[in-house]
């Protein structure tokens, strides 16, 4: 169903973003998409080229009803396949703690995490919610390696801790904590970095979080991309 | 901007982890643009609500498989709810003719090149449109933002069938070519 041909392949994306694919050959894409990195590809530079297409249309405010009919629909689906622990602080508190807070990331921090050996080089740049670098990750042999690129002020009564997400994980596993001071918190444990792997760094209380998820919100993350061979 | 499509992108994250009350966030952020364009593919305002709720419980299902590279979240999303509306105007069958004979006209007035150009990442899709002949690219236009298809795009554009599907095919290259 869908073409080896690179061209026909490139042209079945881009009539699929356009919109212009009949349902069968739309729906043979859509199965096909899970186990077809390239043409996922494909339809992702597709769905880049043509997106200022979809300002064009005026914004229209939704019916009232809408919202609580989602919220219906999405709690007879049963529990989320994730469950993190309940967020203790709204949202918007950590960014005052943020921005207010006096103690200063040292310059340059780097902390070393050993972790079992990985076979190839892997980095991500941790962004911040307003898309600015914070730290750059590097894992090699095993090693997780954190520079901060840009301190900035830390809450004195929060403490920073790092988390991975392995790929198809549902949940993040602790990494521990990133002291102020510059020394190293090591966390044994058998995760490898990989490809993929979602690194986060969460706020959290003093000693980190206690229920072994993330309770404070997201300030940085980033995905593990491989550089090259090792 | 920048820094509303990044938080979209943190609340997807936070959606993949099973965190449902973010959500809403991305709903009260996105819910008019969604539903402004499902109602350009629908123009009923039950049915498009239907392709927003839709989308809204894919977001929730397929948060994660959104990752940053595959380009910026409100875009990814907005083709879910395109995808959405596309399949509902497939099931209520589009080959019908459309008995709106104003549909489409603003997707081809030629002020529309400059709206696309007002946004953002814009103004080279706009260039690259520019250079099409008006058939082509009204074309693809009347298909992105109200979901017509190929009978009824010829009908519009007063073209043969045949003649509607290869313009469009050319067109999608020639933009593909001018925008790399």
């Amino acid at each position: 169903m869908i073409p080896e041909d690179r061209e026909e392949r490139d042209l079945l994306a881009a009539e699929y973003v356009l919109g212009t694919l009949e349902a069968r050959e739309a729906a043979a894409l859509e199965e096909a998409l899970p186990g077809d990195a390239g043409l996922r590809q494909e339809v992702d530079r597709w769905r880049r080229r043509l997106a200022p297409l979809s300002h064009l249309q005026p914004a229209l405010d939704p019916p009232p009803a809408l919202w609580p009919r989602i919220e219906a629909s999405l709690a007879g689906l049963g529990p989320a396949p994730s469950r993190a622990a309940p967020r203790r602080e709204k949202a918007g508190w950590m960014w005052r703690g943020w921005a207010l807070g006096s103690t200063a990331l040292a310059a340059g921090l780097a902390a070393f995490l050993w972790l079992r050996p990985a076979p190839e080089r892997l980095t991500t740049v941790l962004l911040t919610q307003r898309d600015q670098p914070a730290w750059l990750v590097e894992a090699q042999g095993g090693a997780l390696r954190l520079a901060a690129l840009n301190p900035q002020p830390v809450d004195p009564s929060r403490v920073l801790q790092l988390w991975a997400l392995p790929q198809g994980a549902t949940a993040p596993t602790s990494l521990g904590l990133i002291p102020g001071d510059g020394s190293v918190t090591v966390t044994p444990g058998g995760l490898a970095p990989s490809p993929g792997m979602l690194i986060e760094i969460s706020l959290e209380p003093p000693g980190g979080s206690p229920t072994g998820r993330p309770t404070g919100p997201i300030l940085f993350i980033g995905r593990l991309t491989a550089v090259g061979g090792a | 901007m920048d820094g509303q499509h990044q938080s979209m992108e943190f609340l997807l994250a936070d959606i993949a982890r099973g965190r449902r009350d973010a959500l809403r966030p991305v709903y009260d952020a996105q819910a008019s643009r969604m539903f402004g364009v499902a109602m350009a593919i629908l123009r009923d305002r039950e049915a498009a609500a239907d392709a927003v709720h839709d989308a809204f419980l894919k977001i929730a299902g397929r948060a994660g498989q959104y990752d940053s590279a595959r380009g910026p979240a409100a875009a990814w999303m907005m083709g879910i709810v395109r995808n959405a509306a596309l399949d509902r105007a497939r099931a209520r069958g589009r080959e019908l003719p459309t008995d709106d004979p104003g549909l489409g006209d603003a997707a081809l007035e030629p002020r529309v090149l400059e709206e696309i150009a007002e946004q953002e990442d814009g103004r080279r899709l706009q260039e690259c449109l520019d250079q099409l002949d008006a058939h082509p690219r009204g074309a693809i236009l009347l298909a992105f933002v109200h979901g017509l298809s190929h009978p009824q795009i010829g009908e519009r554009l007063k073209a043969p069938l045949g003649t509607v599907k290869s313009m469009i095919r050319r067109g999608l290259l020639r933009l593909r070519e001018c925008m790399t």
